[in-house]
C-alpha cells in the first residue's frame, strides 16, 4: 500500500475516532458538572458507543503500526502515534480508583495499618531507647538542660515554672492550633517522605525526638517538676508520640522496600510500598487537627483536672488503635499491591 | 494483568497497548520538566501572597488572632496542597505542565489514579535536592517521586503536520517526510530565497519522478514553489 492511498482509505477512520474521543472527554466533563449539581444520573456512552470506541481504537492501534514499520517519520505516523497515545490514555483504565472515604476509613486504612504493625513495634522499640537515653543523659550531665531548653527555662524550672506557660498564655489558642496542626503535619509528612533515603530520615526523627523527650523528662525531674509536666502532655502526648511514631513507621516501610525489596525489581517494591504506607499517614492526618485543638486548648488549661487530661490522653489513644486495629474486609491488601 | 505490564514495562520509553502494539511516549525531559516547576513555584508564591493579604485584612477587621490562625494553616495548605491538589483536580497538570501542555500519566499511559499523584507530590521536598540529578540519569526523566508513584510526565496534545495527498511513485517514507517535514516549517522559515530554492529543488524531484503531478497545474501559482509544491502533492496542514 502506497502513502497515499493509506491516507486516503484510512483518514477517515482516524478523524472519526479523534471526534469520538473529543466527545467523550466532553461527555466527563458534563458528567462531573453534573454530580456537583446534585444530579445522581452519570454522563456515560451506551454499550454500543464503547463497543464501536473500542473497536475504532484498535483500529487506529494496528494502523499506527503499520504507519511506524512502513512510513516512519511521516506526519501520518506522528499523528497516529498522537493518536493512538490519547486513546490510551483515555481508554485504559485508572491506575487505583478513588473508592470513597467510607471505604478508605473502615477498609483500606486499618488494612494497611494491620500491615505495618511490624514496623510501628520498630519505631516504638527505638524512641523508647532514644527516650531512655535522654534520660539517663539528663541524669549525668546537668548541662544538658540548658544546652535543651536554654538557660531562661532552666532557671523558669528552678523557680517552679514550666516554659510551656509563657508560650499558651502569650500565644492566643487559635494561633497554637493552627502552629501545632501545621507544625505537627509537616513532620508526619516529612517522616514518611524521607522514608525515601533508605528510612534515615524517620529513623533520625525518631532518635531525636526520643532523645528530646527522655532528657526534658530528666530535667523536670532534677528541678522536682515531672508532675506538672505530665500533666500538660498527659492529654495530648500520648497520641501525640503514637502518631509520630506510625508516620515514622510508615517512612520506615518505605526504607524497607528500598534496601530490602525481594524479588521485585527495586522501584516496583518502592511503589507499593508508597501507595500502601500512604494510606497509613493520609489515615492519621485527620488526628493531627484533633490533637492541636487538645494541645492548644485543653492542655495548658489550669482549670481542667489531670484526671480528665490522662482519660482523654488515653481516649484518644484507643480511638485511634481502634480505627487503625477495626477488622477489615478480606481482599484489601489488593489495594495496595495492585494500585 | 496491571502487575506484570508494569514490572515488564519498567524502565522503556515505550508502552505496549491492545494486541501487544508498541507506543512510544512523548517523555517531557528535564528542560520541560524544570520550567514547569519554575511556573509553579510563581503560581504558589502568589497564591501565598493573596493568601497572607487576605489573612492580614481578616487580622485588621475581623480578629487578629483568626487571621494569623488563618494564616498558618493556609500557608500550610498551599505548600503541601497545591501540586497534589491541582494534579488530582485536573487530571495530571498543574499550571506550570498546563502552560507547557505537559501532562502526569501513569506509566501505561491512563490517566494517574489520586493516590499516585498524592505519593509523587508528598515527596517533593525529598526531590528538590535528588530530584534533577536523577531525571537526567534516566531516559524516561523520572524524579523520585514518580519512581515511587509509577508515573511519568509528558507531553500531550496533537502536533500540527503536513499530509501529502498525493506521492510520486517510487518514493520513499524518508522523502515523504522530508517534504512534509519543509512544507509544515515553510511559513516560518525567515530567509524567503533559500526556502524557494528548496522548494524549487522539491519541485524538479516532482517533475522527474511524477510529471503528470505538475502537468495538472498549469502556470505557476502566485504562492510560489511553495504553494506549486502544496498543489501539485496536494498537501493539506492538519
Amino acid at each position: 500500500m502506497d502513502y497515499a492511498r493509506f491516507l486516503r482509505l484510512r483518514r477517515p477512520l482516524w478523524e472519526d475516532f479523534g471526534r469520538r474521543l473529543a466527545s467523550l472527554g466532553q461527555m466527563r466533563e458534563t458528567g462531573g458538572r453534573r454530580r456537583r449539581r446534585g444530579r445522581r444520573r452519570p454522563a456515560v456512552p451506551g454499550y454500543g458507543e464503547v463497543e464501536e470506541l473500542a473497536f475504532a481504537y484498535r483500529q487506529v492501534l494496528h494502523d499506527h503500526a503499520l504507519a511506524a514499520t512502513r512510513f516512519p517519520g511521516t506526519g501520518a505516523a506522528r499523528q497516529l502515534a498522537a493518536l493512538a497515545l490519547a486513546g490510551t490514555h483515555r481508554l485504559t483504565r485508572r491506575s487505583a480508583p478513588w473508592r470513597g472515604l467510607r471505604h478508605f476509613v473502615f477498609h483500606a486504612f486499618p488494612a494497611a495499618f494491620q500491615r505495618q504493625l511490624g514496623l510501628l513495634g520498630l519505631a516504638a522499640a527505638v524512641f523508647g531507647g532514644s527516650c531512655l537515653l535522654g534520660l539517663v543523659l539528663a541524669a549525668v550531665q546537668p548541662g544538658l538542660g540548658n544546652l535543651l531548653l536554654g538557660p531562661r527555662a532552666v532557671a523558669g524550672l528552678a523557680e517552679g515554672r514550666l516554659w510551656t506557660e509563657s508560650l499558651t498564655t502569650t500565644v492566643p489558642p487559635a494561633v497554637a492550633s493552627s502552629g501545632i496542626a501545621a507544625n505537627n503535619l509537616s513532620v508526619a509528612l516529612a517522616a514518611w517522605g524521607g522514608g525515601v533515603l533508605a528510612g534515615v530520615v524517620p529513623l533520625y526523627m525518631l532518635v531525636l525526638n526520643g532523645l528530646l523527650l527522655g532528657g526534658v523528662i530528666g530535667i523536670a525531674l532534677r528541678y522536682s517538676m515531672a508532675g506538672e509536666l505530665l500533666s500538660f502532655v498527659a492529654a495530648h502526648g500520648p497520641l501525640e508520640l503514637t502518631l509520630v511514631m506510625v508516620a515514622a513507621a510508615a517512612g520506615l516501610a518505605l526504607g524497607r522496600a528500598l534496601v530490602q525489596a525481594g524479588d521485585l525489581p527495586r522501584a516496583e517494591a518502592m511503589r507499593r510500598a508508597g501507595h500502601d504506607s500512604l494510606q497509613v499517614v493520609l489515615g492519621c492526618l485527620p488526628w493531627f487537627v484533633v490533637l492541636a485543638v487538645v494541645e492548644a486548648r485543653i492542655s495548658p488549661d489550669p482549670s481542667v483536672p489531670v484526671a480528665f487530661k490522662a482519660a482523654l490522653g488515653l481516649g484518644l489513644v484507643l480511638l485511634f488503635f481502634g480505627a487503625g486495629l477495626a477488622p477489615s474486609r478480606a481482599g484489601d491488601d489488593a489495594d495496595a499491591g495492585s494500585s | 494483568m496491571g502487575d506484570w505490564r508494569a514490572v515488564a514495562d519498567f524502565d522503556r520509553e515505550s508502552i505496549l497497548a491492545l494486541d501487544n502494539i508498541r507506543l512510544e511516549l512523548p517523555v517531557a525531559n528535564i528542560g520541560s520538566r524544570c520550567l514547569a516547576g519554575v511556573i509553579d513555584s510563581c503560581a504558589v508564591a502568589v497564591l501565598l501572597v493573596l493568601w497572607l493579604l487576605f489573612c492580614s485584612v481578616l487580622a485588621l477587621w475581623v480578629s487578629g488572632a483568626w487571621g494569623l490562625a488563618a494564616g498558618v494553616a493556609g500557608v500550610f495548605l498551599v505548600e503541601w496542597g497545591y501540586f497534589a491538589g491541582m494534579e488530582i483536580a485536573t487530571g495530571g497538570r498543574t499550571l506550570g505542565k498546563m502552560a507547557l501542555r505537559l501532562r502526569a500519566v501513569s506509566t501505561a499511559g491512563a490517566e494517574a489514579g489520586a493516590g499516585s499523584l498524592l505519593v509523587r507530590n508528598l515527596v517533593r521536598d525529598v526531590d528538590y535536592l535528588a530530584g534533577v540529578p536523577l531525571m537526567a540519569a534516566d531516559p524516561l526523566a523520572r524524579r523520585l517521586g514518580d519512581r515511587l508513584a509509577g508515573t511519568l510526565v509528558v507531553h500531550e496534545g496533537r502536533a500540527p503536520a503536513v499530509l501529502l495527498g498525493r506521492v510520486p511513485p517510487g518514493w520513499s517514507a524518508r522523502e515523504v517526510a522530508i517534504v512534509e517535514s519543509f512544507l509544515l516549517r515553510a511559513a516560518e522559515l525567515r530567509d524567503a530565497a533559500a526556502r524557494d530554492e528548496l522548494a524549487r529543488r522539491l519541485l524538479a524531484r516532482v517533475e522527474r519522478d511524477a510529471p503528470e503531478l505538475l502537468a495538472g497545474l498549469g502556470r505557476p501559482t502566485t504562492e510560489g514553489p511553495v504553494g506549486m509544491l502544496r498543489l501539485a502533492l496536494a498537501a493539506e496542514e492538519r
